[in-house]
């Protein structure tokens, strides 16, 4: 085989987290099951596959690679290239290569497989923020999230075996006419699926590594139903912890991404040495066997990234912020900018990719201008680039407003300086406990500028958010 | 710097409507009502009027584009008409331009008016609008309470003023307002209101409260304008002149350059020096009698006292709550009510300003009347703290 690593991982899950058996007791004068146990992360109104694939992906750019793959079963467009969208979020070059996965929760283990076996230095996102239904057992069994994986011949994990099992088990499905997860009986599925894909293709992947199934340390298999792993580990002689269940109880499922950020804990917790199994499930399986050589990068910030969030208490927040009710926002919200095709062409890269310019004076602006707003600058220039994503900034003024319409209000924003000299006026988001101050250090991060419902349209750019975050036990 | 329009121009008429909720009141009832006052005021045959300069702000509610709303409303024949829109500055800038067309010679006798029909939104507030196809890509969406609330934490930080002792503050400009709206026949609001009530109202944009800010109006306002020789064969030897009419517009750097702190207006304070020397106002402090300032929200008079000169920085806080801008203070600040009470139709907000200084200089301002008023300075604000066309204008009588 030839040789295929992983060189760095990364994860990205939304700050808030909602508490399942709080979400449970508001249902349970229906009587309705539904998991009580844990947490599960939930996406801001204005974060979604793309935002969230950047932000897992954005430690992992230091270099191009040659390609760009994306993973999703839940991507709002269906004719734009969600790929292409993150590529201009982490500035990579247009010569850099995208496509895009869907329509099987395995498509980012697929993705992640079909990578490995170019050969080639690549990253492979995948991310989820998927529709459920108010009362479905769903709601609150997925989360939202995104794992990034760069890959290549070189690596602190080398591929080492794998197997994928094609079956068109429909234990679950969402289509055109059926906007929310439409389940199948657990028993059946976890019967079909343990006996039909995980045995087999787990025992072909070791054939394929030559190894035993004990000899696997750490896995990240994404279930369909709970207990798919303990059957098939069981049966194959496995005792390795299965990371993935960890991630479902305090994130959530995680669809497409599931299995990668499952990845990144199982690598946080591996030994040099140590064999990790990865499954991914949906229309059949994918196991990939990887050798554990040392400390694979970023997967010990996605274990502690599991660890941070901010505990969402208010279930109806919860159902406004998943898109679970519809609630009458009033004229305001009638409102609806109109982005125009030509105007994102010509400003479209410095827009995503936040990068702004620095003038022949030295000084860094945003947005770009014909005339430097820099006084020294006495006629039209042509700038350096400059991006501005990475870097840190200071806030000005800012405020909470409460008047405009907002999604998930209040909207706070406010003036940012940046080090470099760049300002900006900035949305802010992950708001501090005591709100906003100024004087306060914040950092960016990629989100949904505007929705356009009617239309169908959204835009990206980036808001100015808190450097850290909470960590769960301290809510 | 240009010699000015000191006293080359004086207004020998003005009117303005009542401010409010005009339900049954239409953009075109609007200003005829203006128009008439300030006609009958003026005492001139409508023919004489040369040219128009029409200030509408917010043209996607009600009135319309272009100037021909105001010809078709007017039906002064085929005269010139200009509409101007410099957001919340609109009214000022057309009185500016009316000023500078009689100032130039290109007009005897011209009219300025402004009006807004904002109460046909459906809601309350400014009606929502594109920042531009570019903006609308990165800026926030913030509302004007957002945009201005701003300033209150920035001046806080820079200070170091405890967020509650601003908060009083704040709240003495409006409960000042209100006891001074309450005096106003023409206001949209004309009840006072105890501070306990202002310093507990429901937070729209922190900090500022309910009654930190300006409501929305319909009403319209004008202004009559002619040279002073003119003024005199129509039997008025000692005109209302306008002293001095400044602008100073953002030219990106608050928000995009620098080092502002976020807690003055820059253009207001470029503005308001260009209109003293202007005016040949050294002391403002002593000079000036009474001032109508942009008072879209508490903290902005709060700022702009500072700004104008007025309070040194750092003191407005203190000057504000010891009631040196109070009705009987000794420089008051918005005798008629302000946008605070007043109103604020936008594109007629600059216009009712010169109106009740105009009042007030020729002694017809009811119980609102001040004693020995010399120079009122009026101060309009389009914008937002960090992106705003600031416009100053004295008035006084002919020397």
């Amino acid at each position: 085989m030839q040789k295929a690593c992983i060189s760095g991982i990364g994860g990205y899950l939304p700050l808030l987290r909602l508490d399942r058996k709080t979400a449970a007791r508001n249902y349970a004068w229906s009587g309705l099951a539904m998991p009580r146990k844990g947490t599960r992360a939930v996406a801001d109104w204005d974060e979604d596959p793309v935002t969230m694939a950047a932000e897992s992906a954005r430690a992992l750019v230091a270099t191009a690679p040659a390609a760009l793959r994306f993973a999703s079963t839940s991507a709002y467009f269906s004719d734009r290239s969600q790929a292409g969208i993150v590529l201009d979020y982490l500035a990579l070059p247009r010569s850099v290569r995208t496509t895009d996965a869907a329509n099987a929760r395995r498509a980012g283990t697929s993705a992640l497989l079909d990578s490995l076996l170019g050969g080639a230095d690549e990253l492979v996102t995948a991310a989820e923020k998927r529709v459920t239904q108010a009362g479905s057992a769903a709601q609150l069994a997925y989360g939202d999230g995104a794992a990034a994986v760069r890959t290549g011949a070189e690596g602190a994990a080398r591929l080492i075996g794998h197997a994928s099992i094609s079956h068109d088990l429909v234990d679950r499905y969402v289509s055109r006419d059926q906007p929310y997860p439409y389940v199948y009986e657990e028993r059946f599925i976890r019967d079909i699926a343990v006996a039909e894909m995980f045995i087999p293709a787990i025992r072909a992947a070791c054939e394929a590594a030559g190894i035993e199934g004990s000899a696997i340390a750490q896995a990240a298999c994404a279930e369909p139903a709970g207990g798919c792993w303990r059957a098939a580990a069981k049966k194959l002689g496995i005792a390795a912890p299965n990371h993935c269940e960890r991630l479902s109880d305090e994130a959530g499922d995680l669809g497409a991404a599931h299995a990668l950020y499952g990845l990144g804990l199982a690598f946080a917790e591996a030994k040099p040495g140590d064999i990790v199994l990865l499954a991914g499930f949906g229309s059949g399986v994918d196991v990939l066997l990887f050798e554990v050589t040392g400390a694979v990068p970023g997967a010990a910030a996605m274990a502690a990234g599991l660890a941070e969030g901010r505990l969402l208490g208010d279930f109806l927040r919860f159902l406004n912020l998943s898109g679970s009710v519809d609630l009458d926002w009033g004229m305001r919200a009638e409102f609806g900018l109109k982005a125009q095709a030509s105007m994102m062409e010509r400003v479209g890269r410095d827009i995503t990719g936040f990068i702004g310019g620095r003038d022949s004076h030295g000084n860094v602006q945003f947005p770009k201008s014909a005339i430097p707003v820099n006084p020294a600058a006495s006629g039209p220039e042509t700038y350096e680039d400059v991006r501005l994503a990475e870097d840190q900034a200071r806030i000005v003024s800012v405020t909470a407003d409460r008047l405009t319409y907002h999604p998930d209000p209040p909207l706070d924003y406010g003036l940012v300086q940046f080090d470099n000299g760049a300002r900006l006026l900035m949305e802010m988001v992950n708001r501090p406990d005591n709100g906003f101050a100024v004087g306060d250090r914040v950092m960016m991060r990629p989100r949904i500028k505007s929705q356009n419902r009617a239309l169908g349209f959204r835009t990206y750019f980036w808001k100015a958010a808190p450097l850290s975050r909470p960590l769960l036990g301290d809510n | 710097m240009a010699s000015g329009i000191k006293d080359k121009v004086a207004i020998i008429g003005m009117g303005c409507t009542r401010f409010g909720e005009r339900w049954e009141a239409s953009a075109e009832d609007l200003m005829v009502e203006a128009f008439s006052e300030a006609l009958a005021d003026a005492g001139v045959e409508r023919e004489r009027i040369d040219a128009i300069w029409v200030g509408n702000a917010l043209d996607d509610i009600n009135v319309g584009n272009s100037s021909l709303p105001a010809a078709h409303a007017l039906r002064l024949g085929q005269i010139p008409v200009t509409r101007v829109e410099n957001m919340c500055a609109t009214g000022t800038e057309a009185l500016r331009g009316a000023t500078y067309a009689v100032a130039a010679g290109a007009a005897d006798i011209a009219l300025a008016i402004g009006v807004e029909k904002l109460k046909d939104t459906g809601y309350g507030g400014l009606p929502l609008k594109t920042k531009g196809l570019l903006n609308d890509l990165w800026m926030p969406y913030g509302s004007a309470p957002g945009n201005f609330a701003q300033l209150a934490g920035a001046y806080c930080a820079k200070y170091g003023v405890d967020p509650a002792d601003l908060k009083r503050a704040m709240a003495h400009v409006s409960w000042k307002s209100h006891q001074n709206g309450a005096k106003s026949p023409k206001a949209h609001l004309r009840a006072a209101i105890d501070m306990d009530k202002i310093l507990n109202a429901p937070l729209i944009a922190d900090p500022l409260g309910l009654f930190d800010c300006c409501g929305v109006s319909d009403g319209a306002a004008a202004a009559i304008v002619t040279t002073p020789e003119i003024a005199r064969e129509l039997g008025i030897d000692n005109p209302v002149t306008i002293k001095a009419i400044q602008l100073a517009g953002s030219n990106g750097s608050e928000m995009q350059f620098g080092e502002w702190d976020g807690a003055s207006l820059i253009n207001t304070q470029i503005a308001a020096r260009r209109a003293y020397a202007e005016a040949g106002i050294s002391d403002p402090r002593a000079d000036l009698s009474m001032t109508e300032v942009h008072d879209c929200f508490s903290v902005t008079e709060l700022a702009v006292m500072e700004d104008l000169g007025l309070s040194d920085p750092g003191r407005a806080p203190m000057d504000i709550l010891d009631g040196r801008y109070d009705a009987d203070g000794a420089i008051p600040c918005q005798l008629d009510g302000g946008l605070k009470c007043f109103g604020h139709p936008v594109g007629a907000s600059g216009l009712r300003m010169a109106y009740e200084v105009y009042n007030q200089l020729l002694e017809r301002a009811g119980e609102r009347q001040r004693a020995n008023v010399k120079f009122g300075l009026t101060h309009n604000l389009g914008g937002a703290p960090y992106n705003n066309i600031a416009a100053v204008s004295i008035l006084g009588r002919k020397d």
